[in-house]
């Protein structure tokens, strides 16, 4: 297999989104592509299905500079600042979708082993390594493609996470954060030095052992670049799409 | 705000694997308006949006039938059809 390697920057969260959809769009000309990425402004990302207004401190959100958006696929909301974010488009497994997360998060399972991290399958489409998640998946399929986007933990501050996430119930706040710390890990967490282009390599290294695929780097064509502005405009960055739900 | 005679408001939010979040409006034992969000995954995604549409003017008790009858064909993790049922009766149990 083929697998195309986009080694992108950190961008806004409406091009970040709009991107991930275009290469979808375009699953057929360009074939299996992976796409490392990271967010600048910090930004939170809703699933599909959630309502911002329940789910995220809007006001906050909008003091500290942090963009919102809404994404295409199902899950829940991610506080998205020291991470490394994949996507990746492919024709889509036969079998059921649930049995594709795994497929694909196996790039991340030899990602986590070049890092001398023993990492597995936790719940629905998590990853964790010794008990705590690092690292959330989604999964949407449209256009006759498949498209899993999903994160690493670098770093993660749970209390500036959970101030700006709203929780179900305010007066127990606080034993949630303590929860979800001693849940949670990053790649800091676990004494591993390393940077967002190192990790990007490892990353795209993970995915070539995990599908067996020959790695190789092009432009985006124009008209990838086109969609993909057409969507940030009027798709992403629309109050209509934010709070759709 | 007054309230529109005759409509009751009810919400729930549902652990199922995932949360389900449902904000109905009633009127007697039928939905009015219905809104299912969450952090659940299924597909096709539009099939909530149309689970949405067709719980309109439908008995509660009529709800677990729709359910299953609009998901039939759909994948989903996270949650069931079954929780789904449960969510919306829950919102209604709760109502104003």
């Amino acid at each position: 297999m083929e697998l195309r390697v986009i080694f992108d920057n950190k961008h806004k969260a409406f091009w970040n989104m709009a991107l991930d959809e275009s290469l979808l769009m375009h699953l057929k000309d360009i074939g299996p592509t992976l796409r490392l990425y990271g967010w600048n402004p910090a930004a939170i990302s809703i699933g599909y299905f959630q309502s911002l207004e329940e789910e995220v401190n809007v006001e906050k959100a909008k003091e500290m500079g942090i963009d919102l958006v809404r994404r295409i696929t199902g899950g829940g909301a991610v506080y998205h600042k020291w991470e490394l974010t994949y996507s990746i488009v492919l024709p889509p497994p036969k079998g059921k979708v649930l049995n594709s997360y795994k497929l694909i998060e196996r790039g991340l399972i030899e990602s986590f082993k070049i890092l001398g991290i023993e990492a597995k399958y936790s719940g629905i489409n998590d990853i964790e390594v010794r008990g705590k998640k690092i690292s959330g998946n989604a999964q949407t399929r449209k256009y006759g493609g498949l498209l899993q986007h999903g994160t690493i933990l670098m770093d993660v501050d749970v209390e500036e996470m959970f101030s700006l996430l709203k929780v179900p119930n305010e007066k127990l706040k606080d034993k949630m954060i303590k929860s979800v710390k001693e849940r949670v890990t990053s790649l800091r967490a676990l004494g591993i030095d390393t940077d967002f282009q190192e990790l990007q390599n490892i990353v795209a290294e993970g995915f070539k052992k995990a599908l067996g695929a020959r790695l190789y780097e092009e432009e985006l064509s124009e008209e990838i670049i086109k969609k993909a502005k057409e969507l940030e405009v009027n798709k992403y960055a629309t109050r209509e799409w934010l709070y759709r739900r | 705000m007054q309230r529109e005679s005759g409509y009751t408001e009810g919400k729930a939010d549902f652990k199922a694997g995932k949360l389900i979040r449902i904000r109905a409006k009633f009127k007697g034992d039928k939905i009015e308006d219905i809104k299912i969000t969450g952090d659940f995954y299924i597909y096709p995604e539009d099939s909530i949006e149309l689970l949405e549409e067709k719980l309109k003017g439908i008995r509660i008790e009529d709800v677990e039938k729709i359910i299953n009858e609009i998901l039939k064909d759909a994948e989903y993790i996270g949650i069931d059809t079954e929780s789904l049922s449960m969510a919306v009766r829950e919102a209604w149990i709760n109502r104003n």
